[in-house]
């Protein structure tokens, strides 16, 4: 079944019973996330330029050392959180990744001094927080009904099948942390100046759905 | 018949997150609608403790620790969203409270009964006692001693977690020494919350 998508795990790092597995799909995703947090690490922020329109004139945006350095920290933050969701073996541990990418996330756009980024980003901050709620309790839904939470015994098969609303809600609250597939719910939080550390939220988000998939597959 | 009372109880706090999600849709003040996610969130944990197992108190501990992070960042947006300026705030205002001695023996009470239950339950208890203690008095001390003891008692349960790993015959020593490292880190984490107001104080 998960052959479909994961593929057969290639290494399992036994930790207690958090255990770490990597397939080539995980090992895809964890590189991707690996390395955009290495070019947050290196690179330079951008800076936004306003035209008044109808005319000649420019200026770009003055970004401050103390915001870019709380905002680049935060991006760190993000992608080290997302590295985590993309290698663990174990539900709960990816539901709090992926709370923790959500948190990040807020704290990457709301450094930012502009009332427009943060009302935007206060909202999106209540849809991640009302969205811990279908998170764990699909995590919950998963302990209760297969007694394990360990990805690697639900892909074995012998545990009781999940049921559909566990899967909904485990969904449903990624969805929310990371606004998905709905970007555009977060175009307003990207009036935030600053290229490399917004992306990383777009990047997180994705990433953390397309682990998320994989998961759902399993048990 | 455990079954059955499992997906009761699922049930009800489905329907309690349904009303709480209802009343969300319905409000429009974002300090109002900030503080009914606080009270949605709870049937999360609900969710979770419904499981019943000693697994279920090891998951609501870090959900809560989440939500409460959550909701700390949320707080602080709002108060930059919204322009508010810093007021000082001293303790309980209650005029009863700050001159009785009951606060001294409540706290007192619950710092005990914390350090008996010990672990990360007699941590909250003990800690809990520290805040109300914090609240009805004011502040008056220096938090960077606090914030060190917290440190020094985090290590304390990390090197408790290196010894179970690499010298499990010594579990009995690891055990106490993860035990109070917690009780005293949860302790003082709490009591911090309870002591900060503000940055700025004088």
């Amino acid at each position: 079944m998960i052959n479909l998508i994961g593929g057969v795990p290639l290494y399992v790092l036994e930790f207690g019973d958090e255990l770490v597995y990597l397939t080539p799909y995980t090992i895809t995703l964890f590189l991707l996330a690996l390395t955009f947090t290495v070019l947050v690490l290196i690179s330079r922020p951008e800076k936004q330029v306003d035209i008044a329109f109808g005319g000649d004139a420019y200026r770009t945006k003055e970004i401050s050392v103390s915001e870019m350095r709380f905002r680049r920290f935060m991006a760190i933050a993000c992608g080290l959180a997302t590295m985590g969701a993309m290698v663990t073996g174990d539900i709960f541990n990816f539901t709090l990744f992926t709370a923790m990418v959500g948190i990040t996330n807020v704290g990457i756009v709301a450094a930012v001094k502009s009332p427009h980024v943060q009302d935007a980003a206060y909202q999106y901050g209540l849809v991640s927080l009302s969205a811990t709620i279908p998170l764990f309790g699909g995590a919950a839904v998963y302990a209760a009904t297969t007694g394990s939470l360990s990805m690697i015994e639900l892909m074995k098969g012998t545990l009781p099948s999940v049921p559909l609303i566990a899967k909904g809600m485990l969904m449903l609250g990624v969805i929310g942390e990371g606004m998905a597939p709905f970007y555009a719910a977060k175009a307003e939080m990207f009036r935030a100046p600053g290229a490399p550390y917004v992306i990383m939220c777009s990047l997180s988000s994705l990433l953390i759905f397309l682990r998320v998939v994989e998961i759902v597959m399993l048990g | 018949m455990m079954w059955d009372q499992y997906n009761i109880g699922l049930l009800c706090v489905l329907i309690a997150g349904v009303i709480g999600f209802a009343a969300l849709a319905r409000e429009t003040d974002d300090l109002h609608r900030l503080l009914l996610l606080d009270l949605v969130e709870i049937t999360a944990l609900g969710v979770i403790a419904l499981l019943g197992t000693d697994l279920a108190e090891a998951l609501v501990l870090p959900g809560l620790t989440v939500g409460i992070a959550e909701l700390l960042a949320l707080s602080q947006i709002y108060i930059t969203k919204e322009g508010l300026k810093e007021r000082p705030v001293r303790g309980l205002n209650i005029e009863v409270i700050q001159m009785a001695d009951a606060p001294l023996i409540i706290s007192g009470f619950l710092v005990v009964y914390g350090l008996v239950l010990s672990g990360f339950t007699g941590g909250g208890v003990a800690g809990l006692g520290l805040v109300f203690y914090f609240m009805s008095r004011g502040y008056k001390e220096d938090l960077n001693m606090l914030e060190m003891a917290s440190g020094i008692s985090w290590a304390i349960w990390i090197f408790a977690f290196f010894v179970f790993m690499f010298l499990p015959q010594y579990w009995f020593i690891a055990l106490m020494g993860a035990a109070v490292g917690i009780v005293l880190k949860v302790t003082v984490k709490m009591s911090l919350v309870g002591t900060m107001w503000g940055e700025h104080r004088d």
